[in-house]
């Protein structure tokens, strides 16, 4: 892939590892054009920095070239690719917030990051019915957004599982795009490079560090549109997506929970902050001016209605209350909830347990 | 003069005749042994000598050999005590006119001469039975055991000097009587489901497993009940016939792990600790093989409680028996096979904390956690485990007001219509029940209409099903079909079926 001479100073930059966040910001600030950093990197740098790293004083020019191109060469070989600040089709919305990283290293399909987008996030720990939700929006959502997600289990994975089919997913990784965290995910990230697309600051071959998921948190808030909070615990990475995104300015939604219900303390303390509550795709899209497709009415045999109808009154259920409510055999309701689950109408909730959906 | 008896040997779970030959000769004193004795066999010297003695008998001051045939096989453990001293008796001339010929003695002896019981004699009696010996001569303590037999003449014995004075004639033994074989017969254990509160979802997939002989897991919080669920399985599963009895009392038998009743009249149940080793799971030792765990569950229920908890390889080893039925042990005195058709019933907690998917709790693990913890069972075992089902971890008195709780026996009346309805299904067939259905006779008896075969199809799209789970699902939904009295399988069997495989789910 070819690079213009900004790109490939901004790629430099992004890759020094001796230098922090903070250094890369001030250096940009101080000059015009990166270029003239990459051109004349000992020069500028002790007059920037008070401590530059010695490394970089002793570089020059030719140094520095045949580093990058073993660098970009590296990522041509694993199929990545590099967007900076300075390329047309760095996320627009990313490149307002404050400390807007310089260069993400990209894998699978680029054209998505030109796509409006909105984030989906969710703690690791999400309720059943949240997580058959949060996949239900996910999937309508894409129809008119790429959705951005993190890359974890539980409500990062419902989003990813509603929209990989439709290919609209960025997942940004807090980790180099060599790395897979968690592990368990190695095969669901192959799956999003293929259909969706892979997203992370980090050269590859970083790995994840504590702080890498505050950090990441701020993309996924700087490049949606807004934010759909799914689930958040009391002290939740999640809540901190929700922050970036309400001090970048994006609408932030969430789900409604009972209260007292730990897994949500989080959602509901936004709600009361003024988050909007969302209980189905369409809180979300009239806000962005979308119209909600009609969908066509499930079909239903008597037995399941009557069983749906008494899930739906009390919202969670135990199987044999269903069973008595619905005035038919307790076999006969696991019978039935494993019909209306596979319909989407209601989702297990362990413990023999139903939530209507 | 040579005195010939016949004694038996236990290989495995038959019994193999050995032919005691004694001679005694004029010579320099001496007793010697020959024929591949282990040291049991070698000690019964001292025993058989003292028991002599103390019997009021004569050990002859000779040259004495003792020879077991055949020589190449070793021979095992303290029943050839009897054998040897009447074979001496005989050979020192001190029997003179007793018939000794035709008859088998077993027996370990005591010092002053008393019989003691000894080990798997129930199928040594079955194969002698079935080598044409008719006559037995038994320790009195074996007795009961022995009394199953029938069709043969067993003289039970307290001690030596009954055995001499039955054979020389001065006072004959009475042969035992036959006992009728009554299944149950022993007190029960006290489980019955009658006593489990609650635990809907559980109470049905036991009553399935057990109509269809699948097997079962449970999942759920410590302490709802899981054990006790499990221990009422042999309550519900049908009577033994003679026939099974027989075949679990050999097990046993040679187990020694036979109880006064002398044969099994319930099913087995048994409950190996998770710290239990694959051999005493699988069955093995040194030089006896015993019969291990999923051999003395044969024709009844093993619990593993706590599944993830037992060593991998332990529970990796299960998998083959769970298919063919039987276990074969090599080791270096023998390759022993044992029967191992048992029904498997697992429990295990739902995450490490326990409280996944509970009402009132509010679970602490992480997925990573609960998934590292479900990965202990591996994927080819659940696969073998066809139901798996929820218990729930509050008390259904809470849910409803309702008190529905069936006894035992009506659940199990239930059960053995649906082992009828296997049992003409499979009349020509070599299986008894769905769940040993292979994939012909899935084809043939599992026959899906086309909205079962689009409800399948969809609940491997939704739920992520494997495609192994599939004729797990099938079957169990003839099970359903037949605990209805269904002809074909509905859509509502095949619905029912697909909740029991709760696993498949989790992705």
């Amino acid at each position: 892939m070819s690079y213009t001479a900004e790109e490939r100073a901004l790629i430099w930059l992004a890759a020094c590892s001796e230098l922090d966040g903070r250094d890369r910001i001030k250096l940009l600030s101080a000059v015009k054009n990166p270029v003239s950093l990459f051109e004349e990197a000992e020069k500028i740098l002790p007059c920037v920095i008070k401590e530059a790293p010695k490394r970089l004083y002793n570089s020059n020019r030719a140094k520095r070239e045949a580093q990058l191109g073993d660098f970009l060469r590296e990522l041509d070989d694993k199929g990545y690719f590099a967007v900076t600040l300075r390329s047309a089709d760095y996320p627009a919305r990313l490149k307002s917030i404050p400390d807007a990283p310089p260069v993400l290293y990209g894998r699978g399909r680029r054209e998505l990051l030109k796509e409006q987008a909105f984030c989906i996030v969710g703690s690791r720990v999400t309720p059943p019915w949240a997580a058959e939700q949060a996949k239900r929006i996910a999937g309508e959502l894409a129809r008119q957004f790429v959705i951005v997600t993190g890359f974890a289990e539980g409500g990062d994975r419902a989003a990813i599982d509603g929209a990989l089919p439709s290919g609209n997913l960025i997942c940004v990784l807090p980790h180099g795009l060599d790395g897979c965290y968690p592990a368990a995910h190695a095969s669901l990230k192959k799956r999003v490079a293929e259909a969706g697309l892979l997203l992370s600051e980090y050269p590859p071959e970083e790995r994840v560090r504590q702080y890498s998921f505050h950090e990441r948190n701020r993309i996924l808030a700087g490049m949606g549109a807004g934010a759909l909070v799914v689930s958040a615990g009391e002290r939740s990475g999640t809540a901190i997506t929700a922050r970036f995104a309400s001090e970048f300015s994006r609408e932030v939604f969430a789900f409604p929970y009972n209260v007292g219900s730990r897994q949500g303390v989080g959602c509901n303390e936004l709600i009361k902050k003024g988050a909007l509550l969302v209980t189905d795709a369409q809180d979300i899209l009239c806000v962005y001016g979308y119209e909600k497709k009609e969908e066509s009415e499930v079909l239903l045999s008597d037995e399941e209605n009557r069983c749906i109808a008494a899930l739906r009154d009390a919202g969670e259920l135990h199987v044999s209350q269903i069973a008595e409510r619905a005035g038919i055999q307790i076999f006969e309701a696991a019978a039935v909830m494993s019909s209306l689950e596979m319909k989407g109408l209601a989702v297990k909730a362990g413990g023999n347990r139903y939530t209507a959906l | 003069m040579i005195a010939k008896i016949i004694c038996y040997a236990l290989n495995g779970l038959d019994g193999i005749p050995v032919e005691v030959e004694t001679d005694v000769n004029k010579g320099v004193p001496s007793y010697e042994m020959v024929g591949l004795p282990d040291t049991a066999v070698k000690e019964s010297k001292e025993r058989v000598r003292s028991a002599l003695k103390n019997s009021g008998m004569l050990f002859p001051m000779n040259k004495i050999t003792v020879n077991f045939a055949p020589a190449d096989l070793k021979k095992q453990g303290a029943s050839f005590d009897l054998a040897i001293a009447v074979s001496l008796l005989k050979a020192s001339e001190q029997l003179v006119g007793a018939d000794v010929s035709d008859t088998v003695f077993l027996g370990e002896l005591a010092l002053n001469g008393d019989l003691r019981p000894v080990n798997g004699l129930l199928p040594i009696l079955i194969s002698a039975k079935g080598h044409g010996f008719r006559k037995f001569v038994v320790p009195a303590d074996n007795a009961r055991e022995a009394s199953f037999l029938g069709g043969a003449e067993i003289y039970p014995a307290v001690s030596l000097s009954e055995v001499v004075k039955h054979l020389t004639g001065l006072h004959r033994l009475n042969p035992l009587e036959t006992t009728e074989f009554v299944a149950g017969a022993r007190g029960e254990s006290g489980a019955d489901l009658k006593f489990v509160k609650g635990q809907p979802m559980a109470r049905r997939a036991v009553e399935i497993a057990v109509a269809g002989g699948h097997n079962l897991l449970m999942v759920g919080p410590p302490g709802t009940g899981k054990t006790m669920i499990a221990r009422c399985l042999p309550t519900i599963m049908p009577d033994l016939s003679f026939e099974e009895a027989l075949e679990i009392t050999k097990i046993h038998s040679v187990a020694g792990t036979l109880g006064e009743d002398g044969i099994v009249t319930v099913r087995p149940f048994r409950t190996p600790h998770h710290t239990a080793t694959t051999v005493s799971m699988c069955g093995g030792g040194n030089r006896v093989v015993h019969p291990g765990e999923i051999s003395l569950a044969h024709g009844g229920v093993l619990f593993l409680d706590e599944l993830p908890e037992y060593k991998r390889s332990t529970l990796e080893a299960l998998r083959q028996p769970l298919e063919d039925g039987k276990i074969t042990v090599s080791r270096a005195g023998g390759t022993f096979t044992y029967p191992s058709r048992f029904m498997l019933c697992a429990s295990m907690n739902p995450c490490p904390c326990g409280n996944y998917g509970s009402a009132n709790l509010t679970c602490t693990c992480t997925p990573s956690e609960i998934r590292n913890y479900r990965k202990k069972v591996s994927g080819p075992l659940l696969d073998r485990i066809d139901l798996q089902v929820e218990v729930d971890n509050m008390s259904y008195d809470e849910l409803t007001s309702s008190d529905r709780e069936e006894s035992s026996e009506a659940v199990k009346a239930r059960v053995n219509e649906a082992r009828d309805i296997q049992r003409a299904r499979f009349a020509n067939a070599e299986i008894v029940t769905n769940a040993e259905m292979g994939e012909r006779e899935i084809t043939v008896y599992c026959k899906l209409d086309r909205e079962g075969d689009d409800i399948l199809r969809a609940a491997f799209e939704k739920m992520h099903l494997s495609a192994r789970a599939r004729a797990r699902i099938v079957k169990v939904a003839r099970t359903i079909a037949d605990l209805d009295g269904s002809e074909g399988i509905l859509p509502k069997h095949v619905f029912e079926a697909v909740s029991y495989r709760i696993f498949d789910k989790l992705g």
